[in-house]
């Protein structure tokens, strides 16, 4: 693929976004000095096209547009050892936070659909059943994704050793539960929440 | 001595493909008289999937489990690292911002709790128990098993949040172990990520950075790693085979959960800590060293 050139001008530098990643995260993108410690350190940083620090030079540019598009913000494991190496206390694990919430919300912004789709199954699960039901996690991800065979043989050998578990009985709180996302919608309707 | 007793957080692996993790707790602090209840309808922490994407959603299904937490008698017991991670994450955000406090306490139509004590097993053991007593109770000790002491991510990164030990060089892991009698090894993936919950939506990538960690283990002499986190134990344990297959290696490195060895130490049998359940099989190396 032909790499687009970055033009930096009043037009393309979005500092608007910005604000709103470092209100999320409650950290600033500005104490980075790209000293380059988190991509040294990132376990993930190999499968990234844009590694940690890049991302922050690109928010420091007000490109966020660049950093959405790419897969960089979903192939974070959030193993947080860039928060704990950063000489300057950038929390770059909670800007991940930030911006995979703010391209979730703007639905499909990014390439990488598997692991938003994990996200979504997960949350739904929670949703449904109280705890996470691990067993149709994986069989409606295989389904979804199209991935029919995926760890296919896996699965009766952990049915055997009792670690995947057919049946799943539901909270008794559910109403509880499901209070506390119908109360966060409401806050995001009515805008007293990001 | 004063009696301990806990509220049990075991989180959602534990009921299902960690079971041996809940088993061995469960009959490792009844052998070493802890009190241990388990939170009547605790649910989901949220884990990462849910701050991944919402962070509101991740420190409100949190707070709210804390709640429910408070209602049992003394301080939280959580086995999963990644539970234990999302608890302390949520108590630490949640009492440096008043905006998001205000909006969990709206999502959740209670006041947050932020004062409860949340630990990690490794916590209870090391520090509340004490390696002392720990020591004095094992009547099995582990002599001649050398163990490589897995931290992965969450136990102690980012250095401000879990307190559990130092973020770059903890040994709790190491100084619970050696109180059971085993030895441990200097390696160096200890704290590397495994991919975690990538084993779902993107195993590659676990297959990847899980076999990094493999090979370390067993270069530095390891008979076996230990862990604390269900997520951890899968990517070791469960993918074992495959990474031995896609990297055309042999590892045969069993993967143990803490509460395990350290039940193995004060005398409980296979029955009791669920070793039937570990996909690569321990019972050549523990007849091999005699403990079994």
């Amino acid at each position: 693929m032909k790499k687009k050139k970055m033009v930096i001008s009043q037009e393309t530098m979005d500092v608007d976004f910005v604000r709103k990643v470092e209100a999320l995260s409650g950290t600033s993108v500005r104490r980075c000095f790209q000293c380059g410690k988190c991509s040294a350190g990132c376990p993930m940083a190999t499968f990234m096209e844009h590694p940690p620090n890049r991302v922050v030079r690109l928010l420091q540019l007000g490109q966020w547009q660049r950093v959405l598009a790419g897969r960089s913000i979903w192939y974070c494991a959030s193993c947080e050892t860039c928060t704990t190496r950063c000489p300057n206390k950038v929390d770059l694990a909670s800007i991940m936070d930030a911006l995979r919430k703010l391209s979730w919300d703007a639905e499909g912004a990014s390439k990488e659909s598997y692991v938003q789709l994990a996200n979504k199954l997960f949350l739904q699960n929670i949703r449904t059943y109280g705890r996470q039901y691990e067993m149709r996690l994986a069989a409606v991800f295989n389904v979804k994704s199209g991935q029919f065979l995926k760890d296919l043989m896996l699965g009766p050998k952990l049915l055997a050793k009792g670690k995947l578990k057919m049946f799943h009985s539901k909270n008794k709180n559910m109403p509880e539960i499901e209070k506390i996302f119908t109360r966060i919608e409401e806050m995001r309707k009515k805008g007293e929440a990001l | 001595m004063k009696e301990l007793n806990y509220s049990y957080y075991p989180g959602c692996s534990l009921h299902a493909s960690a079971g041996e993790y809940d088993l061995s707790t469960r009959e490792l602090f009844k052998a070493l008289r802890i009190g241990l209840t388990e939170i009547p309808d605790w649910f989901c922490c949220g884990a990462t999937p849910a701050h991944n994407v919402d962070e509101l959603l991740s420190l409100s299904l949190c707070a709210k489990n804390l709640e429910l937490a408070d209602k049992v008698e003394g301080d939280m017991a959580v086995a999963c690292a990644s539970c234990f991670s999302r608890l302390k994450t949520a108590q630490h955000v949640l009492g440096e911002s008043d905006v998001k406090r205000k909006q969990v306490e709206k999502a959740i139509d209670a006041p947050v709790k932020l004062d409860s004590n949340v630990k990690h097993l490794l916590e209870i053991l090391a520090k509340d128990l004490g390696l002392e007593r720990l020591a004095a109770a094992v009547n099995k000790p582990l002599s001649g098993l050398k163990v490589a002491c897995y931290y992965g991510c969450l136990l102690t990164r980012p250095a401000d949040v879990p307190n559990l030990d130092c973020a770059e060089a903890p040994t709790i892991m190491e100084r619970v172990i050696e109180a059971a009698g085993a030895e441990t090894v200097a390696w160096t993936h200890r704290l590397e990520c495994c991919g975690a919950n990538f084993t779902l939506s993107r195993p590659g990538v676990v297959l990847q950075l899980t076999n990094a960690i493999l090979e370390s283990a067993k270069a530095a002499g390891a008979d076996c790693i230990m862990v604390g986190c269900p997520l951890c134990h899968g990517n070791l344990d469960i993918r074992q085979k495959e990474i031995e297959g896609v990297y055309s290696t042999s590892y045969g490195l069993p993967v143990f959960y803490l509460t395990q060895l350290v039940g193995l130490s004060v005398g409980l049998g296979a029955d009791k800590l669920g070793l039937d359940a570990m996909m690569v099989n321990p019972m050549p190396l523990l007849k091999e060293k005699g403990f079994l």
